[in-house]
């Protein structure tokens, strides 16, 4: 389904598909299930009138921007009893996985912080505006939504966050979390679409550090306290080997789906999992503070120019 | 600040790109301009996307993208060039995507027009003085050429009514600047950069804003109608001290001098087998995630082991970013330093070499123009920035 008929035409001659709607309404009586990759703004109105036909749902992340609309779309789910999933993806990446499991089975010790900085100069074949309307959100949303999801994955509730953003009348290319978990545990998140940054999360524990590549191939490198040597390799499944790829990590994710539609059962990422990190990126935006630049401040009055000639 | 430009309708076309960008930004924040971007690529509007400014869609190819763009615009900053694709798709971006700028700011009574031009219209320079009496000169580059018949063909537009102003920035650099500002560093961090004559040759550098500043101002100032104004720095720098600047933000020296026969002859060794199937293919292998797909398979682990083996000097030769040095005769090989050179275009090496001196004094005297940042100022907001975007 796609509203522009250029882009349908190149699917159903690309990939050959049978059928193709300008409307997801038009494709109701013909499907079973549906993935929603559209732009975010438009999840919950879409993914409502689908569940309420009782198709089962694969939703692209994030979720919703607010709760209330995530509880709109859970309440059409039970309604109908369709399948609501959400695409959080790097859910099924192994490393992301292992830092769970190594976390959980206590490999760090009591945990004291976390740094994540994942960033990439934007570059995606985006064909439209919609996905930079202030109703879309911007990096946060975006990237965000995958790595608030990981931190409430691997530690738990947030008790309390800061958040600052570049946005000035649109969406935030840059932004910055700084969070205290209800465990503790405090961190930072640094997200960039102008930067390429290191995409990694470094956790700090009392028996060492962990730095995780919060990408889909990624490596982890385990330093212990005090130690002079640093353990570096990837996690891998018996489903997915090295080196992986976001191919691998979207199989799984469809796999996973279709499990859940025909054995009836919770997929790994049901809405109401989802909706947590929904409910951060929420309160991101309702306590948005300017972000600064460390380079902005050195420029003060560079119009002074125009304004004396004008 | 009020300004002529505060609440009118302001269509930047390049507002994705370096100098556009920062136009468009400093128009909303300074000027509170309603600012209407044409965008092409919106994989590249996610910092223009920060501020309340209207994204249309548009190609300069498709005369009516730009029609509509244009209605009910009153200033018209014309920014964008062909910037990637073959040298006649250039040309024809370049050329005919400019008039079709100025045909539609004509058509929907635009008060101006400010059209960036560059000051590579002077092809070749001469070493000494250069302003804009000195002639136009096509060099064969497409790039060039075609900026002569584009700022050409705006200027046409002013026997026919439209209010046009020409801007000709020289070297620009600054946040979020490519070509003088990101690819220099990320050529310094990996490997050697050529500079000619020991970078003797005059760097007429300009720090963004205040080619934005000549801009804006061009757009509102009565005596630039119908004019061209070269825009550079306070005074020019050496292509050496350039490049020590890079250096030092990245902490080791990385330059190499050649003269300008040995940077060509450079350049037909090395930069040639670029060219043929076979380098294309090594290159596409030399990506990152085909290097990693590749060195799972247990071939790939054979090779490694294999590679390790071999000496350390063949090994920085296959191994590196940009072309390897081959052989006693080239002029890098007796200082040690094992590091790949990166070729300069043919294109460059007059122009690195030439100490010409762009004089702005005509801007200075019709539209009171006087940049604000000297080479120092701009390489340390530079830096800074530099730092940020995690580019040392």
């Amino acid at each position: 389904m796609d509203p522009v008929a250029e882009r349908t035409a190149h699917l159903k001659k690309t990939f050959g598909i049978a059928h193709a709607f300008a409307d997801h309404r038009d494709a109701l009586p013909h499907i079973d299930a549906a993935i929603v990759g559209i732009p975010h703004q438009y999840h919950a109105p879409v993914a409502i009138d689908l569940l309420t036909s009782g198709i089962d749902v694969l939703l692209e992340k994030p979720m919703a921007l607010t709760t209330a609309e995530c509880d709109a779309m859970i309440a059409a789910a039970q309604r109908s009893n369709a399948l609501l999933a959400v695409g959080l993806l790097r859910r099924f990446a192994p490393t992301l996985r292992w830092t769970k499991d190594a976390l959980d089975a206590g490999l760090l010790g009591r945990v004291h912080a976390f740094d994540v900085r994942e960033g990439l100069v934007f570059r995606w074949p985006v064909k439209s505006p919609a996905m930079f309307h202030p109703s879309c959100g911007g990096v946060t949303a975006d990237l965000g939504a995958h790595i608030l999801d990981l931190l409430l994955w691997w530690f738990g509730d947030c008790a309390t966050l800061a958040y600052r953003d570049d946005a000035q009348g649109g969406v935030e290319a840059d932004a910055v979390i700084e969070l205290t978990m209800a465990n503790g545990v405090t961190g930072r998140v640094e997200l960039s679409r102008s930067r390429d940054l290191p995409n990694t999360c470094v956790i700090r524990g009392e028996r060492g550090t962990l730095e995780v590549g919060t990408k889909t191939d990624s490596t982890i490198t385990l330093t212990p306290a005090g130690g002079h040597a640093a353990l570096t390799g990837r996690a891998t499944t018996p489903a997915q080997q090295p080196p992986g790829s976001l191919v691998d990590l979207f199989a799984a994710q469809m796999m996973d789906f279709v499990r859940a539609v025909r054995t009836r059962t919770a997929p790994a990422v049901p809405g109401a999992d989802a909706r947590r990190s929904v409910a951060l990126l929420e309160a991101c935006y309702r306590h948005r503070r300017p972000l600064a630049f460390p380079f902005e401040p050195l420029l003060v009055n560079v119009g002074a120019a125009e304004a004396r000639s004008a | 600040m009020i300004t002529p430009l505060t609440n009118a309708t302001v269509l930047v076309t390049g507002a994705t790109g370096f100098i556009g960008g920062r136009l468009a930004e400093r128009l909303v924040v300074e000027h509170g301009a309603r600012v209407r971007a044409l965008v092409r690529n919106f994989g590249r509007a996610a910092r223009l996307a920060r501020y309340p400014i209207e994204l249309v869609p548009g190609d300069l190819r498709a005369a009516e993208s730009i029609d509509r763009a244009a209605a009910g615009c009153q200033y018209v900053f014309h920014c964008a060039y062909g910037s990637d694709g073959e040298d006649d798709a250039r040309r024809v971006v370049n050329a005919q995507g400019t008039r079709h700028v100025l045909e539609a700011a004509l058509k929907h009574r635009a008060t101006r027009v400010v059209h960036t031009s560059t000051v590579t219209v002077y092809g070749d320079t001469p070493d000494g003085p250069l302003d804009e009496r000195a002639p136009r000169r096509r060099t064969g580059f497409a790039y060039a050429d075609s900026k002569i018949d584009a700022e050409e063909a705006a200027l046409a537009y002013v026997d026919r009514g439209l209010s046009v102003a020409v801007v000709q920035p020289t070297v620009v650099y600054g946040p979020f600047g490519n070509t003088f500002t990101t690819k220099p560093l990320q050529m310094l961090k990996s490997g050697r950069v050529i500079v000619i004559n020991g970078g003797s040759g005059l760097a007429n550098l300009v720090y963004v804003d205040d080619v934005v500043s000549a801009m804006i101002v061009a757009a509102v100032h009565e005596a630039a109608h119908g004019e061209r104004f070269l825009v550079s720095g306070p005074a020019p720098a050496t292509w050496r001290e350039f490049y020590t600047a890079y250096e030092a933000m990245l902490g080791r020296p990385s330059t190499i001098s050649m003269t300008p026969e040995e940077a060509r002859r450079f350049y037909k060794t090395a930069g040639a087998p670029h060219s043929t199937l076979a380098a294309q293919i090594i290159a596409a292998l030399r990506h990152p995630a085909v290097k990693r797909r590749l060195a799972a398979t247990r071939e790939g682990q054979l090779a490694i082991r294999a590679f390790h083996r071999l000496p350390a000097g063949l090994r920085a030769r296959i191994g590196g970013p940009g072309v390897a040095l081959r052989g006693a005769a080239n002029p890098a090989a007796s200082d040690g330093d094992a590091r790949p050179i990166h070729p300069l275009h043919p294109s460059k090496i007059a122009f690195m070499a030439a100490k010409t001196h762009v004089r702005i004094d005509k801007a200075q005297r019709l539209l009171g123009f006087t940049p604000q940042f000297d080479f120092e100022r701009g390489m340390h907001v530079t830096g800074a920035w530099a730092e940020w975007a995690n580019l040392l």
